[in-house]
């Protein structure tokens, strides 16, 4: 049997049709002071549309599932990042876009939205089901609203309130394959050509740090910004580490098993760009030679880029370093923080963010700290301590969380001095939780979420980072500002509950039917026989007596 | 206001070419009566490193169902700990079948609906019975209706008339049943192989009493499962017997096959599992042997006959109409700065 199906269709696209949107693809490759590589992938994409004037659903390069969500939730402005591993500070300098390990969303509803905390929780299953993640066990009981800390990065017309935002992580969250697909699908090209064909299980997961993350917020279509966009940034952040690579000499081969084949015909621009600022020291010799050399001046700091352009053809790059190895010293950043449990035993503890300043001026901070409700924090016993003399914060906003509803947070505006150590230390109770609260390995621990450090940076020394009104990395090339935003996060922490022997049930049921078994067995026969005095007849003569009567008496009685 | 204006037309050309061998199709019809769809539930119910064997005996399984034709968003796979990104795993991003590396059944694009702490009895009975939370994503709901095939496969740790969940619960052989029963009564399903790797496993499926099913278990009741063999590089068993021929079989089974489910039951016979395979096939109104493995590791594509030839010329979309943009004043907020 044979069924033959032709379908031919014409398209007669009318020349006037033109698309409202762009799509940039970019991949920087970053040599860190130390054995390892940094890979930032970012795919942009650009749509002028107004969200408020136009339904979102006939999109072109823009992800159709994602404009579902938004729509349906009334976003605003949406982040989600998916971790493993936890970005050096110290060594590292800065990465481009922030993450903290495991999983964290923060959204902002439009200021027209009535019910937030139904909106945020059906948001969060949805984005489960878009990004295979267990992101559907955000809700109200561990997420927070901070009123400093998460300002809209994309645009606004009216005036800010801070109760459409909501913020949660879930630090335990696994970051897999699984994740990376459903990911590698929003994309206009999805995997199959251009940058992304880089993006392979094996390698990328190899690696000290990944995270996939996808960012989405209005921002500006004009120099007057009176008409707004909607920018789609997703991008992959990765350091390899050279140990683990085998061997210093890098390729694209080598990092992602694979070299590019195509570009993505539906990427405006498909760029390439390898720092090669600390070329003088580490040399390396890279091959092809890149098409442009470009040095980029950002807050008093220079950077020097190779820059390749992928077009229509396979093409890989390599880098090749000299024998010799030269070991730099490093200079950390301005400002990196790490975090860490104090206490010992199983009914108190405490937990110490410890903040480094090392620019010769102050820094203001805001350090946000998010506790679930497990861990009800005494307020009293917050010491702010900054080069061994105590301190008090310029701000302090409390809101405590509440038993198996609402997580605890508190954010702290605080001037760091020049050159100082700053630690936030406070004390909580470790609680007893219900039997079916612990989850299958209770004794794993339960996890803490990174506290967040955000701050302006005077100096753009190891600062990656975009600037707000820029869309892609290119728009970070001389790009002077005033200051520069960092929102550094810290270690998650992972605190043991008093954890009850799980078999303790069965234990108790055993030894309670035992006891029942032993105390029945004699309440019964107490309770239901009748005890009787019964004379006790010894002698032989009195027993012939009792014979001899019933013998002869018997027919009386 | 801006109108941009775009013709689209289309010509539709649809020729169809019938044989005179329609008799064929029709029997074919005929057998596969009901049947319109296939989906795939697959669990894994086992956390922890040391039961890396049971993610990679359902993602053998997925692999498989995969591969013959039932897409991602009619398999529902849930696997209750994360081995191919453990940090114990040397090998980021796989799990294999084998020590020797053969088949790497994690694959490049697989997608996982209900993981880690999500794999819960709750959630399973839930899945399986419809009775989901209102806001529950598509990919973690099991859409089916009265056409549909359903491949349950579950894996774990079980024991005479329970499989635990996650080291802290169990599903008992009685509550399995009543789904499956509730499951018939709402017509959510047409026919179900039922395929369990546990021990005693066939003590899971000895409780059905619903009709149209088809179960296969790796134990008798009374009867370890046992698993294939060590990796010395991870250091754990790497699959389980009955699961690791199950795959063999499946590998050689292509899209459009003529192998049987009876076949599929013969699969590791005593010599290679140890333990006895049991089926059960009083519920089943088909002879396995007549039914094509396909029927339930495939997906089923409905076929229509269209006997007339269309020739037509369809117009459409004639204009997009913009909307009208209001322009307001927008601004940056600068970061912390309130």
């Amino acid at each position: 049997m044979a069924v033959v199906f032709i379908l031919l269709c014409y398209f007669q696209l009318s020349l006037a049709l033109q698309y409202s949107d762009k799509f940039t693809e970019e991949l920087v490759l970053k040599p860190l002071v130390q054995d390892q590589i940094y890979a930032h992938f970012q795919f942009t994409t650009i749509w002028n549309v107004d969200a408020r004037s136009r339904d979102l659903f006939q999109s072109h390069l823009f992800s159709r599932a994602l404009s579902e969500v938004i729509v349906r939730h009334n976003v605003q402005e949406l982040h989600i990042s998916l971790t493993a591993g936890l970005w050096n500070y110290e060594t590292w300098g800065y990465p481009i876009v922030d993450s903290a390990p495991g999983a964290e969303v923060w959204v902002w509803f439009k200021d027209d939205t009535n019910d937030i905390d139904t909106n945020w929780k059906q948001l969060t299953n949805s984005l489960s089901g878009l990004l295979c993640a267990s992101l559907n066990q955000i809700d109200n009981t561990n997420s927070i609203n901070p009123d400093i800390s998460f300002a809209p990065t994309g645009i606004i017309s009216n005036t800010l309130n801070s109760s459409f935002v909501r913020y949660a992580t879930l630090p335990r969250e696994i970051v897999c394959t699984e994740n990376l697909t459903p990911w590698k699908k929003l994309l206009p090209c999805d995997s199959k050509l251009g940058l992304a064909t880089l993006l392979n299980a094996g390698p990328i997961h190899n690696t000290r740090y990944h995270s996939l993350s996808i960012h989405l917020r209005p921002i500006c279509r004009n120099a007057q910004c009176d008409l707004a966009s909607i920018e789609l940034t997703q991008s992959v952040d990765l350091v390899y580490d050279f140990t683990i690579l085998g061997t210093r000499n890098w390729s694209l081969r080598k990092l992602f098993g694979q070299g590019i084949m195509n570009s993505c015909p539906l990427a405006d621009t498909s760029t390439i760009y390898v720092e090669t600022t600390n070329n003088d020291t580490n040399i390396f010799h890279l091959s092809p030679t890149p098409d442009e050399y470009l040095i980029s001046t950002r807050g008093g700091f220079s950077s020097q880029f190779a820059k390749y352009v992928v077009k229509e053809r396979p093409m890989t790059i390599a880098a090749s370093y000299a024998d010799k190895q030269m070991y730099t010293v490093n200079i950390p950043p301005p400002l990196y923080a790490n975090q860490y449990k104090i206490g010992y035993g199983q009914q108190k503890g405490g937990l110490v963010t410890k903040i480094y300043n090392n620019h010769w001026a102050p820094i203001d901070v805001v350090v946000l700290q998010n506790l679930p409700w497990y861990i009800p924090i005494y307020l009293h016993t917050l010491k702010i301590i900054s080069n061994g003399t105590p301190m008090k914060p310029q701000k302090l906003i409390y809101k405590p969380g509440k038993m198996r509803e609402k997580a605890h947070s508190l954010e702290l505006m605080l001037r760091l001095p020049a050159k100082s150590t700053t630690s936030i230390k406070f004390y909580f109770d470790y609680v007893f939780l219900k039997w079916q609260e612990y989850p299958p390995d209770a004794n794993h621990g339960f996890y803490i979420g990174s506290a967040i450090i955000s701050g302006h940076l005077p100096l753009g020394r190891n600062y990656t980072g975009i600037p707000q009104d820029g869309s892609t990395y290119a728009s970070s090339f001389n790009a002077s500002r005033k200051n520069y935003f960092v929102q550094i996060r810290t270690e998650p922490i992972v605190i043991t509950l008093p954890t009850p022997d799980f078999s303790m049930p069965y234990n108790v049921i055993c030894l309670a039917c035992t006891v029942v078994a032993l105390a029945f067995g004699p309440l019964h026969n107490i309770t239901t026989k009748r005890l009787v005095l019964k004379v006790n007849s010894d002698n032989l003569l009195t027993k012939l007596k009792k014979f001899g009567r019933s013998l002869f008496c018997s027919k009386k009685l | 206001m801006m109108i941009i204006p775009a013709l689209y037309s289309i010509l539709l050309i649809l020729y169809v070419k019938c044989d005179s061998d329609t008799k064929a199709l029709e029997r074919f019809a005929e057998n596969s009566k009901g049947h319109t769809n296939n989906w795939a539930v697959l669990v894994d119910t086992s956390r922890f490193w040391f039961n890396y064997r049971h993610v990679a005996n359902v993602l053998s399984i997925y692999r498989s169902v995969k591969r013959l034709g039932i897409p991602d968003s009619q398999i529902i796979l849930m696997i209750a700990d994360d081995m191919a990104c453990n940090p114990r795993n040397p090998r980021p991003a796989t799990v294999f079948n084998n020590a020797k590396q053969h088949i790497n059944v994690y694959g490049d694009d697989v997608e996982v609906d209900y993981r880690g702490y999500e794999v819960t009895v709750e959630n399973f009975v839930r899945l399986l019975t419809g009775r989901l939370q209102p806001n529950t994503p598509r990919s973690k709901q099991l859409l089916t209706d009265e056409g549909s095939n359903i491949l349950i496969y579950l894996t774990g740790h079980g024991g005479d008339g329970f499989l635990k969940f996650q080291d802290s619960e169990e599903i008992t052989s009685q509550e399995m049943a009543d789904a499956i029963e509730q499951m018939w009564q709402k017509q959510r399903y047409n026919e179900i192989f039922f395929m369990i790797d546990t021990c005693q496993a066939a003590s899971m499926y000895e409780r059905f009493y619903s009709p149209n099913i088809l179960a296969v278990g790796s134990s008798l009741v009374g009867e370890d499962s046992l698993s294939h063999h060590v990796d010395p590089a991870i250091g754990v068993y790497i699959i389980d017997r009955y699961t690791f021929y199950a795959l063999e079989f499946l590998e050689s089974v292509a899209p459009n096959t003529k192998r049987t489910m009876g076949e599929f039951l013969q699969v590791c016979p005593k010599r290679d599992c140890i333990s006895t395979v049991g089926v059960r096939k009083d519920l089943f109104r088909r002879n396995p042997f007549q039914v094509p493995i396909t029927d339930f590791f495939g997906s089923f594509r409905p076929v229509k006959l269209l006997k007339n030839i269309h020739n037509e010329t369809i117009n459409v979309i004639t204009s997009i109409e913009e909307p009208v943009e209001t322009r307001s004043s927008f601004r940056y907020v600068e970061p912390l700065s309130f």
